[in-house]
């Protein structure tokens, strides 16, 4: 066994993190509080639909990603704190009123018909820009001095990749005619047109200065 | 999508025929005093037990409604997450629970379908009575936790507890696993309903009062008339230790105990009352 | 030979007592049962499903309410499910019959293993009149009295695909799954 006493280096040569990142400790705060707001309401109008959609797969896949959502924004609720936001009410809030547009267009569908509606709104517009969003996050902030923001990244963005394949396999077994795939490209567009406003999750700047 | 979803909206496939409590209990045939053990013979015992001559059918119908009462219950847990705004009108804590519920029972439901393959029924070849939602449709979130987390869930409890004894008595490993493991989650979801009714009615003991007659209301329309009871006549049993370990007190017990003969009761004097009008009828017919 | 349907008039259900008459005396023919005389007395107070039949000169047939209903529509007929349960009671009528089941015990002191066994055979063989049938409540209700296990699987296999058969053997497969489930 090598002498217990002899000095080693703090970082061993494989461990490659480095301390810079792009967000201090306020900036970060922001965006943890608007990914809370946005998961939240992500798992209401899950929950939400569920008693509206009539497929029985999609009803039971719209249950389980409700937890994990719900899960997201408990894990964000519970950094708050530790970002110096002791309200983390106070931070809890959408990026911008393009964002609060968003989300009250993305939750509008209610009708039995208007099951891609309400997955396309979900699955191909705001979990992807989750994706985009937390994907930036991890790639630029300070790999030592946010790790328990990174860590919740990884957790989170595994359920995101996880719940955004199974959203596009069931809106691709969904969707069966051109018409069907005018629908979905439609609201899509209608939706990416304000979340386009937003800016993202996070705002203006979700994916860097603009 | 708007707040507070109407139960007769609930969005199902062509599979599903769905009924209410007003239907179910419309029907003046009944199985009570009628039923029959191994020998064939008559008795009042109506368990749901492998010894009833009519027992792998009475199990498939029990399951399927397990499976539609699952779907129903995601459906209200879910309803709860969105309804209510957090906070102002519910705490953020109680939605989460409510999301996690969503996840145990939409579990519940793949759990209950691979189930009813197993024992050879087709979703949907039952009715769906949609009472179990109706009590998921309160405005107050309290008392929808009375209503589903105590009352439904504890239903759960009984029917659960009566089909894992049903799966080890029959030596159905398959059903005794499915069954013991829905069951922990629903002792947790009980427990869950009334850690939280204490909690927000700590200070407002009126409130308090007010979902727990609700529970009592529900309760007794849970005994279905008389098809949960601690009464042998009954299919399904009260599942005291399960109760016990899901915050219940032994009054509690007792009271749920007393509506539910209660309601077996009022639907015994009902029948004889159905069957004397058209036992009537059909005098009256036969005459003309 | 007639079929006879008592209640011609239902209270209780929305049945359609000619609607019984008809898939009786259809099931008849497929079975070559055609002259011998039915009797179906319906009960419709109980929404239970039991039937039951004796042989003497005529078959009598007992059913509840529940053995004919749509259980999706409760109160309400389904021609399936009329089809077969008279199939299943008709077939094992037309075992005593035919013979081979004599020593067959009544209906009324029959084992639970025993009706799943006899009625596996009868349902197998109403499959292959063309009845609709899902193969999986019959082997689920026959594990139910005979085990699960790979033996009670084998001895249900075997049964649904006989034609045939003596009550003996019937009777034998039946005892034989249950003694090796036993152990």
């Amino acid at each position: 066994m090598a002498d217990p006493y002899k000095p080693r280096a703090p970082f061993a040569p494989w461990d490659r993190r480095t301390l810079p990142g792009i967000f201090d400790v306020e900036e970060s705060a922001r965006r943890v509080g608007n990914y809370k707001w946005a998961e939240m309401k992500l798992f209401e109008v899950l929950g939400g639909w569920v008693a509206t959609v009539p497929e029985l797969d999609v009803k039971m896949r719209l249950g389980t990603h409700c937890y994990k959502h719900a899960w997201h924004a408990e894990l964000w609720h519970k950094r708050l704190p530790e970002l110096r936001e002791m309200n983390p009410d106070r931070l809890t809030v959408p990026a911008n009123d393009a964002m609060v547009r968003f989300v009250e267009a993305m939750t509008e569908p209610e009708a039995p018909e208007l099951t891609i509606e309400k997955l396309v709104g979900v699955y191909r517009v705001f979990i992807p820009r989750f994706i985009a969003a937390y994907t930036y996050h991890l790639n630029g902030t300070s790999e030592i001095t946010d790790a328990p923001t990174i860590r919740s990244l990884k957790f989170i963005l595994h359920d995101e990749f996880e719940d955004w394949r199974d959203g596009e396999m069931i809106l691709q077994s969904l969707i069966e005619t051109p018409e069907e795939a005018a629908r979905a490209a439609s609201h899509m567009q209608k939706l990416e047109a304000i979340m386009i406003e937003a800016g993202g999750i996070a705002g203006i700047g979700t994916l860097g200065a603009q | 999508m708007r707040k507070f979803f109407p139960v007769e909206e609930l969005a199902r496939d062509e599979r599903f025929n769905k009924i209410t409590m007003r239907d179910r209990m419309g029907d003046p045939r009944t199985a009570l005093n009628v039923s029959t053990d191994a020998s064939g013979k008559r008795t009042n015992n109506f368990r749901l037990t492998p010894g009833r001559r009519d027992a792998s059918d009475g199990a498939r119908g029990l399951m399927h409604g397990i499976f539609v009462g699952e779907i129903q219950a995601l459906e209200g847990a879910g309803r709860t997450c969105w309804d209510f705004e957090t906070d102002t009108e519910a705490p953020f804590a109680l939605k989460l629970d409510m999301a996690r519920q969503c996840w145990d029972e939409a579990r519940h439901v793949e759990i209950s379908v691979k189930l009813s393959d197993w024992m050879g029924s087709e979703i949907g070849q039952y009715a769906e009575n949609t009472v179990l939602f109706e009590a998921a449709c309160s405005t107050d979130p309290v008392l929808r936790l009375a209503g589903v987390n105590r009352a439904l869930e504890g239903l759960a409890i009984d029917v659960f507890t009566t089909m894992k004894e049903f799966g080890d008595l029959a030596g159905d490993p398959y059903l005794e696993f499915c069954e013991d493991w829905m069951l922990a989650d629903e002792v947790t979801h009980v427990k869950m309903g009334s850690d939280w009714l204490r909690k927000i009615t700590e200070n407002d003991p009126d409130r308090r009062k007010k979902a727990l007659e609700f529970q009592s209301v529900v309760d007794k329309l849970f005994s279905y008339g008389g098809t949960r009871s601690d009464s042998q006549e009954s299919p399904i049993g009260l599942a005291r230790r399960f109760r016990e370990l899901a915050g219940f007190t032994d009054d509690e017990v007792a009271d749920i105990a007393e509506v539910s003969m209660q309601a077996l009761n009022e639907r015994k004097s009902a029948v004889a009352k159905m069957r004397e009008a058209a036992d009537q009828f059909a005098s009256s017919a036969a005459a003309e | 030979m007639p079929v006879t349907v008592t209640p011609q008039t239902f209270n209780y259900v929305f049945y359609d007592a000619e609607l019984i008459r008809s898939i009786a005396a259809g099931l008849l023919g497929a079975l070559g049962m055609s002259d011998h005389e039915v009797f179906i007395d319906v009960d419709e107070t109980t929404p239970l499903a039991r039937i039951n039949c004796t042989v003497d000169d005529a078959i009598h047939i007992h059913a509840d309410s529940g053995a004919f209903e749509d259980t999706r529509k409760p109160r309400q007929q389904s021609e399936t499910a009329t089809a077969t349960s008279l199939g299943r009671v008709l077939l094992r009528a037309r075992d005593r019959l035919v013979g081979g089941f004599g020593e067959a015990p009544a209906d009324d002191d029959l084992t639970l293993a025993q009706v799943a066994a006899w009625e596996t055979y009868c349902i197998g063989r109403l499959q292959r009149f063309g009845v609709p049938v899902n193969q999986q409540r019959w082997r689920y209700n026959f594990r139910n009295r005979h085990g699960f296990s790979d033996a009670s699987d084998a001895a249900f296999e075997q049964i649904w695909q006989s034609e045939g058969l003596t009550w003996g053997e019937l009777n034998a497969i039946s005892d034989t799954s249950v003694a090796s489930s036993a152990h």
